[in-house]
């Protein structure tokens, strides 16, 4: 198995002062007993987690979200979010994995295979019967938020389709889209090229793994660290270039910066490089506009009268990143734009544990303190922002309402991206 | 839930402040005010979520056991180089608690005086007197020296509040107080809850009913009913005005173990309040290094996943807390460190002379006196020198020297007279 190392990791369980911020603000402690809290599972239970410990004093970490929410109120740094994923893994090598966390671990082979024929693959998973079978066989449960392969080609079919409109430049920047935006979510990357173009870059899109952090999560770092070496092995080559790494998922970012190489013990230069090259595309944004390189030719998206009223979550992954909120900001820019800021903490969903039949209840119950906030704005509200997708999809599934990146309200703004129809307005 | 202000690309806040206890929040109020664009970056939650809620301005001088009953009065005898004097004394320090007070009362959380200016006597959560000179109203009500009986009532279960040492502790010192005890199944299903969770239940009207219902059952004619400090956490008032209004006595709160439901009441209807005037309050970000150009603090720079991350300002205040807030760090072997700017500190630099040989010795400990010593715009100063370090850089709270502010029980006086003086009267409307 992998090792878990003494690592700095562990040793901010020191720190802990055990004053229970963390349990106050945790949204899965708060709504299920099943979850004793950040402070008890993390470096409470490390204690017991020590080498030559045999293992952990329960299996409650397990239902740690991995939302992160604990690190970001912590008022003495303890690593609790990693300290669980360490133990999860632990308990994954005692344990076994069940095959549904197996299944749900490999995003970017479900995206692949069902991409193959996307039609026949939404076909087939998302009718009743198939949702009911996947609940009693595999624990997937019925209601959550799957979604939908796209019918239109990937984003690299997209990219190769527009090669001769993409614009070459000498300034160059390296997308990293994830799996989402790859197999379920194209437009999304799409946004992000043409901004990425508006601003004078030449777009870079070069193959590239998951990054790992379904696997993480669940607790197979050896999965894990062969897709984040094959992430190092195809993009350190540009970090060392120089070229900026920039990705529209925020999870995916957050790993490729922090958790891959801060769980797997990873030191070596290809992942330092590819950490310290990589940038959420709004954190990136806002140092373009800091150094008064970002365009403002926004068209309004709305009047003064009649404002675009866009409820913005920034995803707990995101909040993790420790950039603040620099989407916020950016779409505060947009005339016609009114942004309402949600200070939810969770969507609930974090990534594959809602997906799962156990979860799914808890998971709801923690999206609650967003949804409510979401209609608290009124029934005016046609779009929701989100930076990350699952996030999205619950939101949309919570709420009934249609959720967008923020990179396509921009998009929209820069009159290049139709957001209702979720398309570039030139292809 | 607020709206950001309207800001433009590239702009740089006129204030940066460091730390979102009360003086980091005091700080960015005082630069709102003013008409300053501010933001407040925080490495995590501040000593708002530790400490009982109220606000204590003096209970001891530092040389004396015998309590302090007018804290105002107290002012002018502390020694020179406390913060209270620094910022210019009684005055500065009733203009700051008469803001904060305003304050509360916008965020429908009031906190209220004695009318003679004494110190409030209120129960500990171990049953003991402590005095406290701004009170949440609910806690207020809980005044020592009134003399109906107290009935104390906790819940099974609950680990934070232990109503019969509490009651038992204040009968020994001659406080008529008894103890009861309610299911936590009364207010909650679950089996495993803090007191934040409790809060939030709460908020909602049923468990109150229920709980008053079974309130109004126990009390006696004449009684006041103390409770944990859990009566709500975003509708306070309401609760607490409820559970009066069900079972027609007196209500009042006792501070629990941390984490303090009171405290976390006033943090986030403040941030709240503070974003509804365009200022942010950003969590999780540790500041960790700095530039500067001569005398000027240029920016500040806070860890995040990748890279640090750059806060330009105009002027900039230092309130990330002492060595229990993390402001002030020592390593093992090493001196005690300002762990943002590396200011020099007021501190014995061996680390033989930092404690005295008895944990509780009445003259308390040299560490938790030292801190950064300032001038009277609240500037770090070299202690040595006297020669202010950095011109826009001014420090707030329990960082400043001069003061052990946990045995004087001044830990949120100081936070808030200090919060309150940052900007130099120029900079004043």
């Amino acid at each position: 198995m992998f090792t878990t190392s003494w690592h700095s990791v562990n040793l901010t369980a020191n720190e802990c002062i055990k004053c229970n911020i963390c349990t106050s603000y945790c949204p899965v402690a708060e709504v299920t007993d099943r979850f004793p809290g950040p402070k008890y599972a993390g470096p409470q239970s490390e204690r017991f987690r020590e080498n030559g410990q045999p293992h952990s004093p329960d299996r409650s970490v397990d239902y740690c979200s991995g939302c992160r929410v604990c690190n970001e109120v912590c008022p003495t740094g303890v690593r609790i979010a990693e300290i669980n994923a360490r133990a999860r893994a632990q308990m994954v090598a005692e344990h076994g994995i069940p095959l549904r966390n197996r299944l749900l671990g490999r995003n970017e082979l479900l995206g692949r295979l069902g991409s193959l024929a996307p039609h026949l693959a939404n076909r087939s998973l998302h009718n009743p019967v198939s949702r009911l079978l996947a609940e009693k066989v595999m624990g997937i449960a019925r209601h959550a938020p799957l979604p939908r392969w796209s019918e239109t080609g990937t984003l690299h079919h997209w990219l190769r389709r527009t090669a001769a409109h993409r614009r070459r430049a000498e300034r160059k920047v390296v997308y990293f889209h994830g799996c989402a935006t790859q197999y379920y979510e194209p437009f999304v990357g799409q946004a992000a090229v043409l901004v990425l173009e508006h601003l004078g870059y030449q777009v870079i899109v070069p193959p590239q793994n998951c990054c790992g952090l379904p696997l993480l999560s669940n607790g197979e770092f050896e999965a894990a660290e062969r897709y984040h070496r094959g992430n190092v092995a195809r993009l350190a080559g540009f970090a060392w270039a120089g070229y900026p790494i920039v990705g529209t998922s925020t999870s995916c970012t957050l790993t490729l910066k922090e958790e891959a190489p801060e769980l797997l013990d990873r030191t070596d230069s290809g992942t330092l490089a590819l950490k310290q090259a990589t940038w959420d595309i709004f954190e990136f944004l806002r140092e373009r506009a800091q150094a008064g390189e970002l365009p403002t030719d926004f068209r309004p998206l709305g009047t003064d009268a009649e404002p675009l009223v866009l409820p913005y979550h920034a995803p707990c992954q995101y909040r993790a990143h420790r950039v603040g909120k620099p989407a916020l900001e950016i779409l505060s820019w947009i005339p016609g734009v009114a942004v309402r800021e949600s200070l939810a903490r969770c969507c609930g969903i974090a990534g594959t544990y809602g997906y799962k039949a156990e979860k799914y209840t808890i998971a709801m119950d923690v999206g609650q303190e967003l949804f409510d906030f979401v209609r608290s704005q009124g029934p005016g509200v046609r779009l929701t922002a989100c930076d990350s997708e699952t996030c999205r999809w619950q939101l949309e599934h919570g709420t009934g309402i249609p959720s967008r990146h923020p990179i396509e309200v921009l998009a929209a703004a820069y009159g290049l991206y139709d957001l209702e129809g979720r398309r570039p307005v030139v292809e | 839930m607020g709206t950001p202000a309207a800001g433009s690309p590239g702009r740089i806040p006129d204030l940066l402040v460091i730390g979102a206890g009360l003086a980091g929040l005091m700080a960015a109020q005082t630069g709102a005010d003013a008409g300053l664009s501010v933001r407040v970056v925080a490495k995590g939650m501040g000593a708002t979520h530790w400490a009982a809620g109220t606000v204590d301005v003096l209970g001891y001088l530092p040389t004396d056991d015998t309590p302090v009953h007018h804290p105002l009065e107290a002012v002018e005898r502390l020694p020179e180089d406390h913060p209270y004097r620094r910022v210019g004394g009684a005055p500065r320090v009733a203009r700051g608690l008469a803001r904060f007070q305003e304050l509360t009362q916008a965020l429908k959380l009031p906190y209220v005086a004695r009318e003679d200016g004494q110190n409030w006597w209120l129960p500990s959560p171990a049953g003991a007197p402590r005095p406290a000179y701004l009170a949440p109203q609910a806690q207020a009500r809980g005044d020592l020296e009134r003399k109906e009986p107290l009935l104390i009532v906790g819940f099974a279960g609950l680990r934070d509040f232990y109503p019969r040492l509490i009651a038992e502790n204040l009968a020994r010192q001659g406080i008529q107080a008894r103890a009861a005890s309610l299911p936590l199944n009364l207010l909650t299903p679950r089996r495993d809850v803090n007191t934040v969770q409790l809060a939030r239940t709460l908020d909602r009207p049923d468990p109150v009913e229920r709980l008053g219902r079974e309130l109004r059952a126990l009390a006696r004619p004449g009684e006041r009913i103390g409770l944990p400090a859990i009566l709500g956490l975003e509708r306070h008032l309401w609760t607490w005005h409820r559970l009066e209004a069900i079972t027609e006595a007196p209500v009042f709160e006792i501070p629990t173990l941390p984490p303090s439901v009171p405290g976390i009441r006033l943090f986030q209807a403040w941030q709240r309040h503070l974003l509804a005037q365009g200022v942010r309050v950003e969590m999780g970000m540790a500041a960790i290094g700095f530039q500067a150009a001569g005398d000027r603090i240029l920016w500040v720079e806070t860890e995040s996943a990748a890279r640090p991350l750059r806060h330009r300002a105009g002027r900039f205040v230092l309130a990330t807390g002492g060595i229990l807030g993390g402001g002030i760090a020592a390593g093992p072997d090493g001196p005690a460190r300002e762990v943002v700017f590396g200011l020099p500190l007021a501190v014995p630099t061996e680390r033989r002379h930092w404690f005295r040989p008895r944990f509780l010795d009445p003259a308390g400990h040299p560490l938790f006196q030292g801190g950064v010593a300032v001038d009277p715009a609240l500037r770090p100063v070299d202690p040595r020198t006297g020669q202010t370090i950095y011109t826009n850089l001014h420090a707030a709270g329990e960082i400043l020297a001069g003061t052990d502010s946990i045995r004087e029980r001044s830990l949120e006086g100081i936070a808030l007279a200090t919060g309150a003086a940052i900007l130099p009267a120029a900079a004043s409307p």
